[in-house]
């Protein structure tokens, strides 16, 4: 039963057939080309990628869950990375993010919001309208966190396509009352999921999906600690290991980023380097870095002349995404909740929360990276639409700039016309830094 | 030791021929649609003032927006180390390198021999450089050489909001229905370019002096709107729209193994 759609917004079977096979075909050759130019710039890769390139495909995963779903699994996909996996795990269901990285979509998205709008937003409200993004489709209901204006009118948009489940997290999250507002949520979802999956969510069931976690969130730490060194993979390569865990099957992405991590401490101590170690070391904050099409950046840091490396970033698709753990894999089932409640809030360093201190955990989280992981340099990314990470630069900026670490505010939008804009700009950013080791 | 610089730039190529640390050519030539066809051309006038052949000419170093077009370089430097290289080299207490160029405007700031510490660039649009100016002139209908000395006239009556230059049209044609002095209006479109470039420079912890270069620079209307925005003393060099090309040769001497 479909209910009235809110916003009205509707295209013709016939034009959106067009579009999705015009979209599809031109990123099919999109993915396979961005796949090639990262094999092709770091030639010594180990064998263990291909897996990841695979995944990346995203047809392999497709498949994966068209098959689950005949098996009557349930597929939830999430717009935003404070959903809690582990409820959606221990009911048996399998999760899925669904924030677009697509440009071409936007364009669709304009029909139904402002082009002044997120273009996260807009193309994932294109991929809903004409069915274009196979996670979507797949999901059968999505969790939507409300955490910036974007996120809350998305899921009142794609709520037209697809029944939807709201949190809403508080802006204030060291207030007193927070911590239960917010536990609240969870608890209500948590039936939520129950009455939709059929699937009784015990504390055993919760202990296990937190156990699961826990063995990714350990293997993503390793994977990121061994960029702390001299480079051992290429930060391009990296940030796709970590994006792939948000559409994989969890516990084959571990094993395989294991694997991934075993081979690079190997070459760390055999002094085997993805490129020369003396490469500028860069770090990027801001606006969510999504698979495909926003790999933009990444390529033109990784190819440019000098060529920078990533070594670390503060993005809600990148490096924050399993950072941290759920503190507890024992107790009662309140203290799992308690647990998995504080998880997704408390180290949330998004510029949608404040504090007397204003947003103090990303300030925090972002001189960590920077002495930790020896960043020369921090590139600022933001897309056109994002206010919060906008607002928020002339604040990273005098935090940065007291650790004498040059940062440069990137301004862009989903499309490919400023390429070449970029180009020059991080060349002469990434010039800048190689000059500043020199002196 | 002769080298050469060369500025490809969105309007107007440029070329310096430095001997030791003296320029001893320049010329400029309208990009057109055939930049490198112009760029050939910009050589062989600069040249011919030099009384050189290209043979003696020991490094080209290019930069600027249409960088991979250019002619006989024998290497490349982003316009961000170009301009730090060329203000210092101009002024050797520059530490602010305002660029204002037709499509583009950049603030850079360096140390003393000219490293790049921090730069900005306006955002991906043309309301924070040169073209903002050549579209306000049209629509005041004045010549552009002219707008910069009429704007001195003014004591600073109304003013415009320079988010667009397709909107600061709009909004000029208004302030001309409302039969605003067309001094106060120039004035005004001086005052709105310079905020842009202001919040752009507000970007990077500027620090004096502060040198303006490039093609822009040459306005004395826009000099002036900088000077009260940013309040503080600008220098700008004489030939401004050079300082790409000076960069580039600067660095083609370092290149070349010159001083």
């Amino acid at each position: 039963m479909m209910m009235e759609k809110k916003y009205g917004v509707e295209v013709s079977q016939k034009e959106a057939e067009e579009i999705k096979s015009t979209i599809r075909t031109a990123y099919t050759r999109l993915i396979a080309e961005y796949i090639e130019r990262m094999k092709k710039g770091w030639p010594n890769r180990p064998k263990v990628m291909d897996y990841f390139y695979e995944i990346a495909d995203f047809k392999t995963r497709e498949k994966e869950l068209i098959e689950a779903k005949k098996e009557g699994k349930k597929v939830i996909g999430y717009t935003c990375m404070l959903a809690p996996i582990e409820l959606i795990l221990a009911a048996d269901a399998i999760p899925v993010r669904v924030s677009s990285g697509w440009y071409d979509p936007a364009k669709i998205g304009n029909r139904v919001v402002p082009v002044e709008v997120c273009p996260v937003v807009r193309s994932t409200i294109g991929v809903a309208l004409v069915g274009l993004s196979p996670f979507l489709e797949l999901s059968d209901v999505l969790i939507t966190p409300l955490t910036c204006d974007g996120m809350t009118k998305l899921s009142e948009i794609v709520g037209d396509y697809k029944p939807v489940w709201t949190i809403c997290p508080p802006r204030l999250k060291s207030m007193d009352q927070a911590q239960a507002f917010w536990r609240e949520q969870l608890i209500k979802l948590k039936e939520e999921i129950e009455r939709f999956t059929g699937v009784k969510i015990t504390a055993n069931r919760l202990k296990s999906a937190i156990k699961l976690t826990h063995r990714a969130t350990r293997t993503f730490r390793r994977l990121q600690n061994l960029r702390k060194g001299r480079p051992v993979i290429m930060g391009r390569d990296a940030m796709l290991v970590n994006q792939t865990a948000m559409w994989d099957d969890l516990e084959r992405w571990s094993m395989k980023a294991e694997e991934l991590c075993m081979e690079l401490e190997r070459r760390a101590k055999e002094n085997v380097w993805a490129c020369s170690p003396n490469a500028p070391r860069v770090m990027i904050t801001g606006t969510p870095i999504i698979w495909p099409d926003n790999w933009k950046l990444p390529n033109l840091i990784e190819e440019a002349k000098p060529q920078g490396v990533i070594v670390a970033d503060e993005l809600c698709s990148g490096d924050r995404f399993l950072y941290d753990p759920v503190g507890v894999d024992e107790g009662t089932m309140d203290d799992l909740l308690d647990a998995i409640a504080e998880r997704y809030l408390l180290p949330s360093t998004c510029p949608c929360f404040t504090s007397e201190k204003g947003n103090e955990d990303r300030v925090n989280w972002l001189v960590n990276r920077v002495k930790e992981w020896n960043v020369g340099g921090v590139i600022y990314y933001v897309y056109r639409g994002c206010m919060l990470y906008a607002m928020e630069y002339m604040r990273i900026k005098k935090a940065l700039d007291q650790l004498n670490v040059p940062v440069y505010y990137l301004d862009t939008d989903y499309t490919r016309e400023d390429v070449g804009q970029i180009k020059t700009r991080v060349e002469a950013f990434l010039e800048m830094l190689e000059a500043r080791v020199e002196i | 030791m002769i080298v050469a610089g060369i500025d490809m730039g969105v309007q107007n190529i440029k070329i310096v021929i430095l001997h030791d640390r003296e320029v001893i050519a320049k010329s400029i030539i309208p990009s057109g649609f055939e930049p490198r066809r112009a760029a050939e051309k910009a050589f062989e006038e600069a040249l011919k003032e030099a009384k050189l052949s290209l043979k003696e000419i020991q490094h080209v170093t290019a930069t600027g927006t249409g960088v991979e077009m250019a002619p006989y370089a024998d290497s490349t430097i982003s316009m961000i180390a170009a301009d730090a290289k060329a203000g210092v080299f101009l002024y050797p207490s520059a530490r602010t390198i305002i660029d204002v160029g037709a499509e583009e405007s950049r603030v850079v700031v360096c140390d003393e021999k000219g490293t790049v510490l921090e730069f900005a660039i306006n955002e991906r649009c043309a309301a924070g450089s040169g073209a903002f100016l050549e579209a306000m002139a049209r629509a005041l209908e004045v010549r552009l050489e002219e707008m910069g000395a009429l704007s001195l006239e003014a004591k600073g009556t109304v003013s415009i909001n320079a988010t667009c230059v397709i909107f600061g049209e709009t909004d000029v044609v208004s302030l001309i229905h409302k039969r605003e002095p067309k001094h106060e209006i120039a004035r005004a479109i001086y005052d709105a370019l310079a905020d842009r470039i202001t919040s752009i420079a507000h970007r990077v912890s500027i620090r004096p002096e502060v040198i303006l270069v490039g093609g822009v620079a040459k306005d004395l209307g826009f000099t002036a709107a900088l000077k009260r925005k940013l309040e503080t003393e600008i220098f700008v060099p004489e030939n401004p729209e050079y300082a790409g090309a000076l960069g580039a040769a600067l660095h083609a001497m370092n290149k070349a193994g010159g001083r």
